[in-house]
């Protein structure tokens, strides 16, 4: 969405990057918003550039030129990435779009104090300049020389046996045209249908002076419909996508048909949407979307920086009871084709699967390298960064609710008045107090133990302490998604989540009746 | 970095490979920023970073790449495959670039030639100074996120097949501190900053540190309260977000495409008669003034409510072209990275004639809104729910802090209750408003 410059009151969360943006700085978009493709022949990307610019030798120097002032640690991060998409809007491809991110950062660490700097000019001057700029942060003679290179060969996770980078653009235009024809005959009340196809190529090397030497490419692809309906005065919007670190393969016609009728069901089932109610409700969560309300109102309070700031909620919790004893919790990066999946981090870590809430007990925190050396806890692969231009932080994975044991049925049927929360779009948190709210896309009230009519504008309230602690019943159901993008600091990631169906006994629901 | 010399070669380089029409965005941008936490530098950064975007429209389709590499190879090789990429897409009758060609730019004097003189030294202190005096405010305030110091200069081109070839320098700097008050359950963050074009016109180090510590304090011990329906104040910093939501469902391609609960509205009331907003990002000296837009319009003051009557939605050229109607268009650009699109520049709500305090005067029990999340307006339905934080007030004044309540309605009858506007406007960014009060809204808390 376009966001307009707002007063600088936010959360310290995206306070400072906010803060600056001027002119036209990057700000989120809604997926789809810019999603091109490409032509094999026109964009042929997978061209190792740059891999040779930056052999080991020139990496040593760097990082030697890093450590010039006597800092404890270095590292330099490449990256080279490209960004393809392709849009069809009122039924024509109308955007196409390619793009060329290329730099390399410059890490170092004295004691808890971080300097860094980066170009994206790949000229060896240009390069020392950088990593001579974030050895500033050190003032002395050199303490460390780096040590020899390991090369790192972690298993891989993601599910890519075709590059989309590598497909011609017709044959994305194909899975697009389908969603759109199938949308639009579903009913004669969509009114507008837009499909993308979105994919990433992010080729990395990290190397530091400790002799971590890794290498990655990482590809995510996206592919989804959305549509808006109309019927006279109502109005109402549906959706359906997948996104993972999926190749091609994992896209053909019978999704985009399956797709485009999904979206243009729900828009339609929402179009008689009544008013929300307002006030303390309990509420099922379906499968799958919950899991942005585990992201944010709870993941993000679990996070490193945080927690030894002791600006989190969660602090000093660890090893002491923190939700219902049916809530087990985790950020996982090893999930295979998962939209956040990460074979290393983006310092070198390699990916895991941390249980951060085991049976309501506070197990883990979510760490980088800086933040575990500070805490001396163990690295979780969770160190990201959104690109050359910034320093890795603690963020989130893949994060899910385990399943439990309830079939959903049974759930829904326990409520006797209450609602249904089958997707949510977005929401926001504060680390430091866990309150959240969430705005619901598509919900309904529960009466007598029964799913029935749709509400338009839900938004879910409360704190994520006090949700934990309501989780009554979780389903057998996990479901893990993926297409978040989370915001933190300034840097936007991508993020995956999940949950199986699940009961909150209660929680504030903000509508417009009281 | 010669732009003009770049960004008209690569317009050259376009018609060359087959463009009908071409226009490049050329960015350069210079940052330093500085975070400290308790009285030690956190992490520094400087860097600078450049890129291009070029759009190009072969029978009125469209290519759009970006690059970071501006080698010359690099930029042949950019412009080539964006006009292999217009050959991909469909045409549309109405795409393509603007009508206008090159416009007299005002000067709105947004670079500050002496920014690039402040040593990082001087800025570091800064940094320190403000979480300094923050923390120490108060025996309540416990830890902090810390303090900051950031400063831009961006240098940014806009070069186009019709003639326009603009080059713009700007600055902006700003510091802020974020401390944490309370303990345990009880925590509250509170934050403030001052950001200027000019760094001579920040604010006061000790004003944005005490603004900062009095947000975390005044909120310890906030709770919810019971559902009903009471009078709601926005206080003025709060406010923006509230404009947010109903700004966006102002957009005129989705009045075209009948997706906003706006569609029917023009020249209809849509709001109290106390309210008019303009867009107007032409104020010397202010951080949300730009001489031009995202596709090279000179920037004019527009008024979008007048009186409560709606004067019209907000298009870029090709959605104007779309919609057929003839406008002054805004568009904007985020970096290099996107083409331009829809929206308005620099908002602002103008005063009311009440002194602030005259707000809370005749409310007997009511909530005073401090803090937003999100933005409430459903663009689609019109539905209205937010989550806040605030005050609750009870005989006229400020009774308690409240926190984990929502404010529930429907955009249109809350924008028709605003009932008084203050006179306590404050410039600060994009989005500008006085505080203001609404008659009536369904506050939902503890029990239904």
């Amino acid at each position: 969405m376009d966001i307009l410059r707002l007063n600088h009151l936010m959360d310290r969360r995206g306070f400072l990057k906010k803060g600056m943006q001027t002119g036209a700085l990057v700000v989120s978009y809604p997926l789809w918003k810019h999603f091109a493709g490409k032509e094999t022949d026109a964009l042929g990307a997978t061209e190792a550039v740059g891999q040779s610019a930056l052999d080991k030798d020139t990496l040593r120097k760097l990082l030697e030129a890093c450590l010039s002032r006597g800092g404890e640690f270095a590292e330099v991060y490449y990256e080279r990435t490209v960004t393809n998409s392709l849009s069809l809007d009122e039924d024509k491809i109308t955007t196409a779009t390619r793009g060329l991110d290329m730099g390399v950062g410059f890490r170092v660490i004295q004691g808890e104090k971080t300097g860094y700097a980066f170009s994206d000019d790949l000229d060896f001057a240009r390069l020392k300049e950088a990593a001579e700029t974030a050895a500033l942060i050190a003032s002395g003679a050199v303490q460390q020389k780096p040590a020899t290179f390991t090369p790192l060969s972690p298993p891989s996770y993601y599910l890519v046996k075709v590059s989309p980078d590598t497909i011609a653009s017709k044959e994305k235009a194909a899975l697009l045209i389908k969603g759109n024809a199938v949308a639009r005959a579903f009913d004669k009340r969509i009114t507008q249908v837009g499909v993308g196809f979105y994919d990433i190529n992010k080729r990395i090397l990290i190397a530091n002076s400790e002799g971590l030497y890794a290498e990655d490419t990482q590809t995510l692809s996206r592919f989804g419909v959305n549509c808006a309906a109309l019927e006279g005065t109502q109005r109402s919007m549906g959706y359906e996508s997948k996104s993972g670190s999926f190749g091609f393969e994992h896209y053909d016609l019978a999704l985009a048909e399956e797709f485009g009728r999904k979206a243009a069901e729900m828009a339609i089932r929402l179009l008689p949407a009544e008013d929300a109610p307002a006030g303390e409700f309990p509420i099922v969560v379906a499968a799958g979307y919950g899991g942005i309300f585990f992201h944010e109102a709870i993941g993000h309070s679990l996070e490193g920086d945080g927690i030894r700031k002791k600006t989190s909620c969660f602090w000093d919790r660890l090893g002491q009871s923190i939700a219902s004893p049916v809530v087990t919790l985790a950020d996982d990066g090893t999930y295979k084709g998962g939209w956040g999946s990460v074979n290393v981090d983006d310092e070198g870590c390699v990916g895991k699967d941390t249980v951060l809430i085991d049976k309501g007990t506070c197990a883990a925190f979510i760490e980088d390298k800086l933040n575990a050396k500070l805490m001396k806890a163990k690295q979780t692969g969770n160190g990201r960064r959104q690109s050359y231009q910034f320093y890795p932080i603690p963020r989130m994975t893949n994060t899910y609710l385990h399943a439990g044991e309830s079939k959903p049925e049974d759930i829904i049927k326990s409520i006797d008045k209450g609602l249904f929360i089958s997707k949510i779009g977005g929401g926001n948190v504060s680390p430091t107090t866990g309150r959240f709210v969430f705005s619901v896309t598509e919900g309904y009230m529960i009466e007598g133990g029964k799913v029935a009519q749709p509400l338009k504008g839900i938004m879910l309230m409360g704190s994520g302490q006090d949700v934990l602690k309501n989780i009554s019943m979780v389903g057998n159901d996990l479901l893990i998604i993926g297409g978040g993008t989370c915001g933190k600091d300034g840097q936007s990631k991508p993020v995956g989540f999940g949950n199986p169906t699940l009961k909150v006994d209660k929680i504030t629901i903000g509508g417009k009746k009281a | 970095m010669d732009f003009k010399k770049i960004g008209e070669d690569v317009i050259k380089r376009a018609a060359g490979y087959g463009a009908d029409e071409a226009e490049a965005v050329i960015e350069n941008v210079k940052e330093f920023n500085v975070n400290v936490r308790k009285g030690e530098v956190e992490t520094l950064q400087k860097s600078v970073s450049k890129g291009l975007g070029l759009r190009v429209y072969i029978n009125k389709a469209l290519g759009f790449s970006y690059t970071s590499d501006l080698s010359p190879e690099s930029l042949d090789e950019t412009v080539k495959k964006t006009v292999d990429l217009a050959k991909i897409t469909e045409s549309k009758p109405w795409q393509g670039l603007p009508e206008f060609g090159p416009q007299p730019l005002a000067d709105l004097d947004i670079y500050d030639a002496e920014m690039a003189a402040v040593p990082d030294d001087k800025k570091i202190a800064i940094a320190k100074e403000v979480e300094r005096i923050a923390m120490a405010q108060d025996k309540r305030i416990t830890n902090t996120e810390g303090g900051s110091f950031s400063n831009t200069e961006r240098e940014a081109g806009l070069f186009n097949s019709k003639g326009i070839s603009y080059v713009l320098r700007e600055t902006s700097c700003g510091f802020s501190a974020y401390v944490i008050a309370g303990e345990g359950d009880n925590m509250q963050g509170g934050g403030w900053s001052s950001y200027k074009r000019f760094y001579k016109e920040l604010a006061p180090v000790e004003d944005v540190a005490k603004k900062a510590a009095q947000r975390a304090v005044e909120m310890l011990g906030a709770k919810p309260v019971e559902t009903k329906k009471v009078p709601v104040i926005f206080d003025r910093y709060a406010a923006p977000s509230f404009w947010m939501g109903i700004l966006f469902a102002l957009n005129g391609d989705a009045v075209f495409r009948k997706t906003t609960f706006m569609t029917e509205m023009l020249e209809k009331p849509i709001a109290s008669p106390l309210i008019t907003l303009n867009d107007d990002a032409t104020k010397p000296r202010f951080i949300g003034s730009v001489p031009f837009d995202g596709e090279g319009n000179v920037t004019r003051k527009i008024t979008v409510v007048d009186k409560g009557v709606l004067q019209t939605f907000y298009y870029d050229s090709q959605t104007a072209r779309k919609a057929g109607v003839k406008v002054h268009t805004m568009a904007r650009r985020y970096g290099y990275r996107g083409g331009p699109s829809a929206g308005f520049l620099c908002i602002i709500v103008e005063n009311g004639k009440d002194d602030p305090a005259a707000l809370f005067k005749d409310v007997k029990e009511g909530l005073l809104v401090t803090g937003m999340r999100g933005a409430g307006t459903d663009t689609t339905t019109g539905a209205f729910s937010v989550g806040c934080s605030g005050f609750w007030i009870v005989d006229g004044a400020k009774a308690f802090p409240v926190d984990g309540v929502t404010l529930g309605g429907t955009t249109l009858e809350i924008l028709k209750a605003i009932d008084m506007v203050a006179n306590d406007l404050d410039l600060r960014g994009g989005l500008n408003s006085p505080s203001f009060r609404v008659a009536e809204i369904t506050v939902g808390g503890k029990k239904a």
